[in-house]
């Protein structure tokens, strides 16, 4: 059996070369952090790279999750009862409308749909002043529950977007053939569409959890004691003192606020990715 | 099986089956099943189309509303006016170094932000074409996407920083002093240096979509033009180019709609105020002074101009995303 | 070329386990709505009151024993919250527009209470403090134009001159100057010390200590009155006189490199002064509580030379203090705003070093001895309030903004005229 060697062109080395060394300095920036983070923060004060006095330590871990007024280990809990629900609710309402309008046909459907449709440009600093206004109106203000709703509100308009794609580009044969079965639209829905639709709902909610778990901004409006923040209005907070800014500990906090939509994207790349191009190549 | 509408003797049994005893559809009369149909129809808009009137619509429009007020009610347009004459939006001294003014940061933004994050994304997708283990590669110039920006905030400020931060002795180390300061500090470097540094944050974005979108291009199509003997240059123009148009479009709209908006970044590197002299205002960031201020109305004019911005900026996509 | 249809799964009969599955996250998610719902019910009020204070690390080290001596004699308890009042300046006017506030005594700049108080939205402690129990003045930062007294007012620290260490000093033949040409002969010599960056290190904090050096010359070659003219807005800064004290006195040594750039406190300023990278650092009494890496026995101040024919001041920073309305434990919160105010209070803060008290009646046994030098350079000194602190917002953060940008401008001289004519805009 001949065993051919592939011809290795001088060509291929640059440009393996280029893309690693793009790469190497791409991670540069978050070595730096992550180096901060594991040593005492007075090493680092002429830069992390010098190595000279180097005790790795997990103590900015330590002071960050138990930080008495900032703790972390809060601002995770915080960031999950917001980003579940805050993900769950809109994908099951959205795919409902979605569908809606995949499906059905009515006046002005088109419009409807542009309409919601271009809700998706506008900035969260539109709504920022009256959804304010409207939550202290409720009672709501500095509660969790005022950033689920407004979430799964903002994030209706794409995901109903993306749903609507979806389910047009299932073919109607399944449905059209329970359809003539006499099933209603709730059956089709929920007993043979929903289950077709499992990958959507990964590529939207994990889009949709990251990006409830990456706000700021709408957490900055509404949430205000420092038992409710979520993890990432945490972050400004670590460098806590009037005087001092202690890198160690807010390089361990970042990374910490970073690491779960970092985990999550690992596992489920495939479905973030697919979410991220299912704009471009519409179904 | 299968005329759509008609039922039929089989349609009967089959109904019973999927009825499964709980009542179905019964063979109510014409008017009957179509009603409730029309009817129940709505509950699957019903949940989707609360939230975002209440929570979307509605303080849209209250915000356009209160842009168009004073403070004491009276229909005006003195907050346009005052907005837009404010040296803070438009400085009126314009020279470099910033301040510049918040729509000019902005627009600076995007002018340097765009073109380099899209040209940079797609030569590092062609190239990965080609490269083993291009998955890794892909994943750590992807890893800034992930993170939250105001992480990303936090890292650039590191990054810019005297002592502990790479850059400035970097140049240091060059010998080019004026580099080797904390670059956030100096009004020269500050918004360059953010905008550089949201480039790295960024330019994942275009990559992974160009990556996925080359992918999706028949090999068949490059097999015949190399057969006719076209040179690389020319595929790439006539071919790869054109097909890509689709993930260019969104590249730019998301793009763009994400440097108008920018906030996160700019707030946990240089804090509230904007950066020294306001050489790293946004438009967002002045927005949310007016409101924490409690000028809502001077806020609420910002937001609707910003807006407006965006919404031009991505009245191009979306007639393409949405046609049927 | 529609990934969407590629993609799908056929429907399998696990359709009932992905109902099942639906189902359960639907009611975790509503128990957690519930559990939310009823866990932003306020905690039940035990003795506990909150107090919000911008000290961290080793500053707040210090403040924590004055908490455990309230504790220890009233039984109540204190919880310790951090919060950089460049924060609160946003979130406090948010909560109060929402008739909340995040703590039961909260320190802040003393503008900020002084505006805050005829809004309503602060306790009216006029019939809790009494002003003659202090020093003159102390308590007019937080004295409202309605008369209502709606702060307290706490130790204070004073910002003395310019720190340097004895030792390196000695080491190089250097001596304290006693007039201007000593003094910009000092930084010349001290400029060609090999190892040196710049003199003078600039830190920058959030932006104060630019300016607190830069009240330090107002009060020195301006004098009290000028000072006390921009502090009540009564002088330009844009008008001639502070115009050429800025331009003949700081101007010269931006220019000559004499002032480091802006440095973050974190530890590369106060490391790289230490070490012997710079010499003199422009700082509040409060660094000799900064351990480590100072070691105050290696420590000494001297203030910029006063000319004759000026009365110099010097800037006394209290801090201040106040009560929200929101609060729901008025009672306990005053009883510890009493003790903060207080002799007791004041003398076991006093006691940590680096504070002075302002409330009358402490003795001088209880001070540290480092801070017996600090008292050295407040002879003949007119006392002054903190200037950008009294004036508030929007003056400060422009004033600290537009102070960074003469620090770190190429042309001082030539960025001058603009920069005061920007301060005088918000003034």
């Amino acid at each position: 059996m001949k065993v051919r060697w592939p011809k290795i062109r001088p060509k291929t080395i640059v440009i393996h070369v280029v893309a690693w060394g793009v790469a190497l300095a791409w991670i540069i920036p978050f070595l730096g952090v992550l180096s901060t983070a594991t040593r005492p923060a007075t090493e680092v004060t002429f830069g992390w790279w010098q190595l000279d006095p180097y005790h790795p330590t997990l103590d900015n871990f330590i002071k960050a999750l138990t930080q008495p007024t900032y703790s972390v280990s809060k601002g995770y809990l915080n960031s999950l009862i917001i980003a579940v629900p805050g993900t769950v609710i809109p994908l099951f309402v959205a795919a409902l409308a979605g569908y809606g309008f995949s499906r059905f046909s009515f006046p002005m459907r088109h419009y409807i749909f542009l309409a919601i449709v271009l809700l998706m440009s506008v900035p969260a600093q539109m709504v920022a002043i009256p959804v304010f206004q409207i939550m202290v109106n409720l009672n709501l203000v500095d509660s969790q529950l005022a950033l689920i709703l407004l979430h799964t509100a903002w994030g209706l308009p794409w995901i109903i977007l993306f749903m609507r794609n979806f389910f047009t580009a299932l073919p109607l044969e399944v449905e059209e053939a329970a359809r003539v079965d006499g099933a209603s639209d709730f059956r089709i829905f929920f007993r043979i569409v929903l289950p077709m639709a499992i990958p959507a709902f990964a590529s939207a909610g994990i889009l949709q959890f990251m990006w409830v778990w990456n706000d700021f901004f709408f957490a900055l409006i509404l949430i205000f004691s420092p038992e409710k923040m979520p993890a990432t209005l945490l972050v400004p907070k670590l460098a806590a003192s009037q005087l001092i800014t202690d890198w160690g500990l807010l390089s361990a906090g970042s990374i910490l606020v970073l690491l779960v939509p970092l985990a999550l994207y690992v596992v489920l790349q495939q479905y973030y990715i697919r979410g991220m191009i299912g704009w471009t190549i519409k179904g | 099986m299968g005329e759509t509408g008609a039922v039929d003797r089989r349609g009967l049994r089959s109904l019973t089956a999927l009825g499964k005893g709980r009542g179905g559809f019964r063979l109510a009369g014409l008017f009957g099943p179509r009603l409730r149909k029309g009817t129940l129809r709505t509950v699957f808009f019903a949940p989707a189309l609360l939230l975002i009137v209440f929570l979307v619509v509605y303080p849209v429009l209250q915000t356009v509303y209160l842009s168009f007020i004073s403070v004491t009610g009276a229909p005006t347009l003195g907050n346009y006016q005052d907005v837009l004459s404010d040296p803070e939006t438009i400085n009126p001294h314009l020279s470099w170094p910033p301040p510049l003014g918040t729509l000019l940061h902005n627009a600076l933004w995007v002018a340097i932000h765009l073109p380099i994050s899209l040209l940079f994304g797609l030569w590092l997708a062609l190239i990965l074409r080609e490269v083993k283990g291009a998955w890794i590669v892909k994943s750590a110039i992807f890893l800034g996407m992930v993170t939250p920006m105001i992480v990303g905030g936090v890292i650039l400020r590191f990054l810019f920083e005297t002592g502990p931060g790479i850059v400035p002795s970097f140049f240091q180390a060059l010998g080019i002093r004026s580099l080797g300061v904390s670059w956030l500090n100096y009004r020269e470097t500050a918004l360059l240096g953010l905008i550089f540094g949201s480039v790295w944050l960024w330019t994942g974005f275009s990559l992974i979509i160009y990556s996925a979108g080359l992918t999706t291009i028949p090999k068949d199509y490059f097999e015949a033009a190399k057969i006719d003997g076209t040179p690389p240059f020319r595929m790439f123009f006539r071919i790869t180019l054109p097909l890509l148009k689709p993930m260019t479009l969104v590249i730019i709209t998301m793009t763009l709609l994400w440097e108008l908006k920018i906030f996160d970044i700019v707030y946990s590197a240089v804090g509230a105020t904007g950066g020294t002299r306001g050489s790293v205002d946004v438009l967002s960031l002045q927005m949310f002074n007016y409101f924490v201020a409690s000028k809502y109305n001077l806020a609420a004019a910002v937001a609707t101009l910003l807006t407006l911005l965006t919404l031009v900026a991505t009245a191009f996509l979306f007639r393409r995303m949405v046609k049927p | 070329m529609s990934s969407g249809a590629a993609d799908y799964v056929p429907a399998r009969t696990s359709g009932r386990l992905i109902a099942i599955v639906v189902a359960l996250l639907i009611i975790t998610n509503v128990v957690t709505a519930v559990g939310v719902y009823y866990a932003s019910v306020p905690p039940k009020a035990g003795e506990t009151i909150t107090v919000i204070g911008p000290w961290a690390g080793s500053e707040m080290a210090k403040f924590l024993p004055v908490l455990d001596a309230f504790t220890n004699s009233t039984g109540i308890k204190v919880s310790y919250s951090i919060a950089r009042q460049e924060d609160l300046k946003t979130i406090l006017p948010v909560q109060f527009a929402a008739q909340r506030a995040p703590g039961d005594v909260i320190f802040m700049v003393s503008s900020f209470i002084k505006d805050q108080g005829p809004k309503g939205n602060v306790l009216d402690l006029t019939s809790v403090v009494d002003k003659t129990g202090y020093s003159a003045g102390a308590l007019d930062p937080v004295t409202g134009t309605d008369g209502k007294i709606y702060g307290a007012v706490y130790t204070g620290k004073v910002k003395p001159g310019f720190w340097f260490r004895p030792s390196f000093f000695a080491a190089h033949s250097l001596s304290k100057p006693t007039n201007w040409t000593e003094f910009t002969n000092l930084l010349a010599q001290i400029k060609s010390i090999p190892g040196i960056v710049n003199p003078i290190v600039s830190g920058d904090g959030v932006g104060w200590p630019l300016s607190d050096v830069t009240e330090h010359f107002i009060a020195t070659y301006g004098g009290a009155s000028m000072h006390r003219n921009l502090t009540a807005g009564t002088q330009k800064w844009n008008g001639t006189a502070v115009h050429d004290l800025f331009a003949s006195k700081i101007v010269p040594l931006l220019a000559a490199g004499d002032f480091s750039q802006p440095l973050t406190w974190d530890s590369t300023a106060i490391n790289g002064w230490w070490n012997n990278q710079y010499a003199l650092y422009f700082m509040g009494s409060w660094i000799t509580g900064m351990t480590p890496p100072v070691d105050s026995a290696d420590l000494d101040v001297f203030s910029l030379p006063t000319v004759s024919g000026v009365t110099p001041g010097v800037v006394f920073a209290a801090d201040y203090f106040f009560i929200p309305k929101y609060t729901a434990k008025v009672d306990a919160a005053k009883q510890l705003l009493r003790f903060l105010a207080s002799k007791d209070g004041q003398t076991v803060q006093v006691k940590q070093g680096g504070h002075l008290a302002t409330v009358l009646g402490v003795a001088t046994s209880a001070y540290p001895a480092v801070d017996a030098k600090v008292a050295q350079t407040l002879t003949g000194k007119e006392v002054l309030s903190d200037l950008d602190d009294t004036k508030g917002e929007p003056f400060q953060s422009n004033f600290w903004s537009q102070l960074k940008g003469l620090w770190t401008s190429p042309d001082p001289a030539g960025d001058l005229n603009s920069i005061l004519d920007s301060i005088q805009s918000k003034a």
